[in-house]
């Protein structure tokens, strides 16, 4: 987790990044229905797994925390865009507080709307969470989505409970998703490059080191938290948006450990390892899942029995980490390979 | 009245159970075993698996398999990742227990398995007009003797004295002539053993085993040994009975809103790690390094 990072602005590490998911989303989305259902569900993946390596590839500070604002940014997405008539009259939704019933806008003031909000969350939060560090921080961020998944799963009087909001309208176009996970790049990009991310990367390499040159470790670490929690929360909304249902369980401890191995595997203290390890961990998902139920790949049929997916993708995590336990790209940005540039 | 009191001291020294078996990993190569949830998990299902044999028979057999899991563990996987930094490890551990919980549902099947394991200890005593469950006795009284055992066991013999100097310093404890294998190999298997105690008082209370059985008790106990203080073992065995007993008194306090309890317990570990960010038994502010 240690080391690495850009300083300097480049071409290549921005728009590689923003040209390779272009092309997959283009070219991996026009095959079949299934499969462009599966890049949408890998945008949203890939916009938390930038979320968090805003805040835990900078930092170095582990966080579990961030579920609970994804969690927030979906139930308000999710509740600002269902149909008012579901809302109000639901078997899942009957004991809604009324006041909620007739708020209601369109999808993308919505997403808008509710990553201010998982920000403002975060930043308060944050506030707290942020003299923590160590393990201590780790725990600490878990007992918050501990808490939050707790009161929204039991609380009907503000959502669903532990059941799901039906009829959340869905974002068809695939490339609505792709263009908000192309700001999210330059915006990570960006902040990654900024004097703040810069300050942030050298508490990480140093935390004594840090302060006696003027660093205020909690100030950067709270920023970047914020970030964090804005592109989370947004991650959240577009979710909803896909999977058309909201639903609290989908924002917990799965969706925390995927999305944190997903950053671990690709290499957290770079953007490109981030997006590197989305493609790495949705592929291998989405192919072992094709081979379990007998489905060519490029015209290949390799059968594997039903049910060992989940044990090879597990397996291929924990072997990926003894053989690079600091990610893929070890902490480095995008760059053409050398051949390639003569 | 009494049969809560009993209730929560039985439930914390349960936790504290499953708080030393990680801390005494964590105290040798600063590893969050989050996989120790897979041994208790383990463990359980021998226990079931094997109630045809004699009850001391089953728990030895029980003893010996996850002390064998852990130490496989332990040689295929963490030996491989010393000196990676402590959040890569604990990240790895939880692929490691995602690895067991579908190997166990792949073997055992996803539907849970469950059998009667040790039908005397189940019931209730009568005692002069109190009734008190014979399982939240036995627990106290089981969680006791391992925490005397424990507690002899680190204070008073030779390898007691090498997992403490190595927690407290673990290069200046090799230097000083502690075989790092095999102390931490023996640290992995005390780790597995106290994970089959609890699994055996987690089965006589719950006999329905799934594949997930040992992640409830293991986040909670990872919770305790960071509020009780990560640096000591004494710390860990503290935070987690700390645990238990808040958890079973929201549960009898709240009533019919004990479905929050979970939200109540981890706003107390906030508080208790924004006062103390070392834990409760740590010495003064330790700076430690991310």
């Amino acid at each position: 987790m240690r080391h690495g990072g850009v300083t300097k602005f480049s071409f290549q590490n921005l728009f590689g990044p923003i040209i390779i998911i272009s092309a997959l989303t283009f070219f991996v989305g026009r095959t079949s229905a299934s499969l462009q259902l599966i890049t949408q569900f890998t945008l949203c993946y890939f916009m938390m797994v930038l979320a968090l390596q805003v805040f835990v590839g900078n930092s170095g500070v582990l966080s579990f925390g961030h579920g609970s604002f994804a969690l927030i940014g979906s139930y308000i997405s999710g509740m600002l865009t269902a149909p008012i008539n579901i809302k109000g009259h639901a078997l899942a939704m009957n004991q809604l507080w009324q006041a909620l019933v007739p708020l209601h806008t369109n999808i993308y003031l919505a997403l808008l709307i509710s990553a201010i909000v998982s920000a403002l969350f975060a930043a308060l939060t944050g506030s707290l969470l942020m003299r923590l560090s160590g393990l201590s921080a780790g725990i600490a961020t878990f007992a918050l989505l501990g808490v939050t998944y707790n009161v929204f799963f039991n609380n009907k009087r503000i959502g669903p409970g532990s059941q799901a909001l039906p009829a959340v309208p869905t974002i068809s176009n695939t490339y609505i998703l792709l263009l908000l996970a192309v700001l999210a790049i330059i915006i990570v990009y960006l902040f990654n490059i900024s004097h703040t991310g810069r300050t942030l990367r050298a508490t990480r390499e140093d935390a004594m080191a840090a302060p006696a040159l003027g660093i205020n470790i909690y100030k950067v670490r709270l920023i970047a938290f914020t970030l964090s929690g804005f592109l989370a929360g947004l991650s959240g909304g577009m979710y909803v948006h896909v999977a058309g249902t909201f639903q609290v369980q989908d924002y917990y401890l799965e969706f925390t450990f995927l999305t944190l191995s997903m950053l671990i595997v690709g290499g957290s203290a770079s953007l490109w390892g981030a997006l590197l390890g989305t493609i790495v961990i949705s592929a291998i998902g989405q192919l072992l899942l094709m081979m379990e139920q007998d489905l060519p790949i490029f015209g290949i049929h390799v059968h594997i029995p039903l049910g060992s997916r989940a044990v090879i993708i597990a397996v291929a995590f924990v072997a990926m980490l003894l053989w690079r336990s600091s990610g893929i790209v070890n902490g480095k940005e995008f760059a053409i390979p050398a051949f390639w540039r003569k | 009245m009494i049969q809560s009191i009993l209730d929560a001291i039985s439930l914390g020294g349960l936790y504290s159970l499953a708080a030393l078996g990680l801390g005494l990993v964590f105290g040798v190569m600063r590893l969050v075993n989050f996989a120790h949830g897979e041994l208790i998990t383990i463990a359980a299902y021998t226990l079931v698996l094997t109630t045809q044999f004699p009850l001391l028979l089953s728990l030895v057999l029980t003893i010996c398999v996850t002390a064998f899991v852990a130490l496989i563990m332990e040689f295929a996987i963490y030996r491989r990742l010393r000196g990676v930094n402590p959040a890569i490890m604990l990240v790895a551990s939880f692929g490691l227990s995602t690895v067991l919980q579908r190997i166990y549902e792949f073997t055992f099947g996803a539907l849970p398995k469950s059998a009667v394991v040790a039908p005397s200890l189940s019931g209730v005593v009568k005692f002069s007009g109190l009734s008190i469950t014979i399982s939240s006795l036995i627990t106290i009284v089981l969680a006791v003797v391992i925490l005397l055992a424990m507690g002899y066991l680190v204070e008073r013999t030779s390898l007691g004295l090498q997992l403490r100097a190595a927690s407290a310093d673990f290069r200046t404890a090799r230097l000083l002539g502690v075989r790092s294998n095999r102390l931490i190999s023996s640290a992995f298997v005390l780790s597995g053993v106290l994970a089959s105690f609890v699994a055996f008082i987690l089965v006589i209370q719950n006999p329905v085993v799934n594949p997930y059985y040992g992640l409830n008790i293991t986040i909670l106990a990872l919770v305790g040994i960071v509020i009780g203080g990560i640096s000591s073992l004494r710390g860990a065995a503290l935070g987690g009975f700390i645990v238990g007993v808040i958890l079973s008194g929201l549960n009898t306090v709240l009533g019919n809103g004990r479905v929050y309890s979970y939200t109540w317990l981890f706003i107390t570990v906030l508080i208790i790690l924004l006062v103390r960010p070392g834990g409760l038994l740590s010495k003064g502010s330790e700076l430690e390094r991310v």
